[in-house]
């Protein structure tokens, strides 16, 4: 505990140290970010780099980079770390929406601006946010139905298709959106599609296998899969073609990943959403660049996630995560 | 004749009362749903649990001889990420035994701490579940890790693969659960497990090397491990760090379930594999049941204690004593 406690100090002086460097330039922002746990999974990892590299392209941004490591109380340790460097602004990927509410609103009435990226915060702390810059998870819901209700449409099954949902973890906040998103949008596009059964595969592509094998004994007909992400989208997948049935069904997903846009060139996987970390992370240092130049910025920044089929994925570069 | 029976089958329900939980719960999930015993759903639960199953192998050692292993989970993640990794670089038959020297490194370690240096296995798993996710981040750099070639590689046979209609995870966790179980009940050094987590001092004074017992059930432990690892790298070809995050609790219920204490000195393989089948079907027969997700966790919760105590009142022979 003690040499973490100093490691700690000695990091923080360190970055002080920066923080007064950078400010010794005119017209250069000081920007840091406090990210939810890089490393956990690619897409974290990719962000990270993506956002350092948009900051050094950048003359006029020095940024302190952190990392909570999933750890809601290093994040708001972090937070208050920051604002006691009085950087310009302070961008968080927070570990929970409801518990980095007191921190934001710290900051906030230091006057500096905080913008969320990439899963907001909840909405009792909206009043201390600039802005929110990331994915828009119900038009990605609504997106993924769309996909899925085109294609029963070229097959000739969309009066009579029925499919599985499989989600992210409850309780996160993006997979009760996504979900929401296909939910409504499904019934608008393809009103004789049944949505049989939705149940959690928690981001996790073994636990998803288990959860699609148990719909391939319960149900003898599913036309279509739509999961939370390409990740349990490739688990059902892969339950499917063990139990021989990969062939008639449709899977939709959502956050295409490398897995899945590779299944979609082998032909077995049909759409997903493109969601790029590279744009998220630069969407966030942009967003942050924007407020503190005093531009309007909508509160709910969105960065735009496009359909991505076999058919239209040649427009795509293979996903690095 | 009347009362021996009698007796007979007291005994029995005392000594297997989580079997007959078991039993009641498979019963009652096949009425909800007849395809719940549908032989190639039983084989599908069995195949998901199989990974479980054999980390509980080796952790029901662990436990037996008075310590426990928080640190299973993250093993998992480690292996699974390390024989991945290697299954393109030097290949997979030189990678899985890379992998297993590897995991094996990490058990003998924790072996040494809390057998040698005598520390608090739990503080010492604990801090291994965060320091091996850790190491596992560090080696693969944070990133999913795939095989490339997932056509041409016979990899897939550990988890994919079956023989004479049984799918290989399920025969690897069958054969490893009857050589453990003959290890335990039939060997010395299985004997020595109970008597150190009986009675570590007791055990000393009467000559067993208690040092090198516990060390040696972290070693079979992360044997174990390994060979979840290679299982479940070889189902998906591919996995997230994140593959066994949480899993260290589940084998612990599962151990627990079957009845192994958490003092040590008690628990049979068998029954432990009792317990890791009660989980898997319990997931599963929830699943085909269609009951709302979030009611789900409050139910498994439910079932894994009536299974508890359905197990002691077997044993009390009555539902309820006023005593204990």
């Amino acid at each position: 505990m003690k040499i973490s406690t100093k490691f700690a100090l000695v990091c923080s002086t360190a970055m002080i140290g920066t923080a007064a460097f950078g400010e010794a330039h005119m017209d250069t922002y000081t920007i840091g970010i406090t990210q939810n746990n890089v490393g956990v999974d690619s897409y974290q990892t990719t962000y990270e780099q993506a956002f350092i590299a948009a900051a050094e392209a950048n003359d006029n941004v020095e940024v302190v980079v952190l990392d909570a490591g999933g750890d809601v109380a290093r994040q708001i340790a972090q937070m208050e770390d920051l604002i006691q460097q009085e950087v310009d602004a302070i961008i968080i990927w927070p570990t929970n929406g409801e518990a980095v509410i007191p921190a934001v609103r710290k900051a906030s009435q230091a006057d500096i601006p905080v913008i969320v990226t990439n899963s907001n915060i909840a909405e009792q702390g909206f009043d201390f946010v600039a802005s929110f810059s990331g994915p828009d998870n119900i038009t990605q819901g609504s997106r993924s139905a769309e996909i899925m209700c085109d294609r029963f449409k070229e097959l000739g099954i969309e009066d009579e298709a029925q499919i599985v949902q499989i989600s992210g973890q409850p309780g996160y906040t993006t997979a009760i959106e996504r979900a929401k998103g296909f939910e409504d949008r499904l019934p608008e596009v393809c009103p004789n599609v049944t949505l049989m059964e939705t149940q959690p595969g928690d981001w996790n592509r073994e636990k998803s296998q288990q959860v699609m094998e148990a719909f391939l004994v319960k149900y003898d007909d599913i036309d279509g899969v739509y999961a939370g992400d390409d990740n349990m989208g490739v688990g059902a997948l892969n339950a499917a073609k063990a139990a021989d049935r990969a062939e008639g069904i449709t899977f939709v997903g959502a956050t295409n990943f490398a897995v899945g846009y590779e299944a979609m060139a082998a032909g077995e996987y049909w759409g997903s959403i493109y969601q790029s970390p590279v744009d998220d992370a630069e969407a966030a240092l942009q967003t942050a660049i924007d407020i503190l130049n005093g531009e309007d910025v909508p509160f709910l920044n969105y960065f735009d996630t496009p359909k991505i089929t076999q058919d239209n994925m040649d427009e795509f570069e293979k996903p690095v995560f | 004749m009347a009362e021996l029976t009698k007796k007979g089958v007291a005994g029995f329900l005392a000594r297997q009362g989580i079997l007959v939980a078991f039993v009641v719960f498979m019963i009652v999930f096949a009425i909800a749903n007849p395809r719940f015993i549908d032989i190639d759903n039983i084989f599908g639960v069995i195949r998901s649990s199989a990974i479980l199953g054999v980390m509980a192998l080796g952790v029901t050692f662990v436990v037996i001889g008075g310590n426990l292993d928080l640190s299973v989970g993250s093993m998992m993640s480690f292996s699974t990420i390390v024989v991945l990794d290697l299954h393109d670089k030097i290949g997979p038959t030189l990678g899985i035994p890379v992998m297993f020297a590897m995991t094996m490194a990490l058990g003998a370690f924790i072996g040494f701490l809390v057998g040698y240096l005598k520390l608090n296995s739990l503080i010492v798993t604990l801090g291994m579940l965060s320091a091996i996710h850790g190491l596992t981040l560090t080696y693969s750099g944070g990133k999913n890790m795939d095989i490339a070639d997932k056509e041409g590689t016979w990899f897939g046979i550990f988890g994919q693969g079956s023989i004479a209609g049984v799918p290989v995870p399920i025969i690897m966790f069958a054969l490893l659960a009857i050589v453990l179980s003959i290890i335990l009940s039939r060997t010395p050094f299985g004997r020595k497990v109970y008597a150190v987590g009986g009675n570590g001092i007791a055990a000393t004074f009467s000559g067993i090397p208690r040092a090198r017992i516990v060390f040696m059930t972290y070693l079979m432990s992360s044997f174990c491990v390994a060979t979840a690892g290679l299982i479940q790298a070889s189902r998906s070809l591919g996995s997230q760090n994140t593959v066994g995050q949480g899993m260290e609790l589940e084998v612990l219920a599962a151990v627990i379930l079957g009845g192994a204490s958490l003092l040590g000195g008690a628990g049979t393989i068998f029954k432990t594999v009792i317990g890791v089948l009660i989980l898997g079907f319990i997931q599963n027969g929830l699943l085909l049941m269609g009951l709302a997700f979030y009611a789900q966790y409050v139910v498994t919760w439910i079932i894994i204690i009536l299974a508890v105590w359905l197990d002691i009142a077997a044993k009390r022979g009555r539902l309820w004593s006023p005593i204990a």
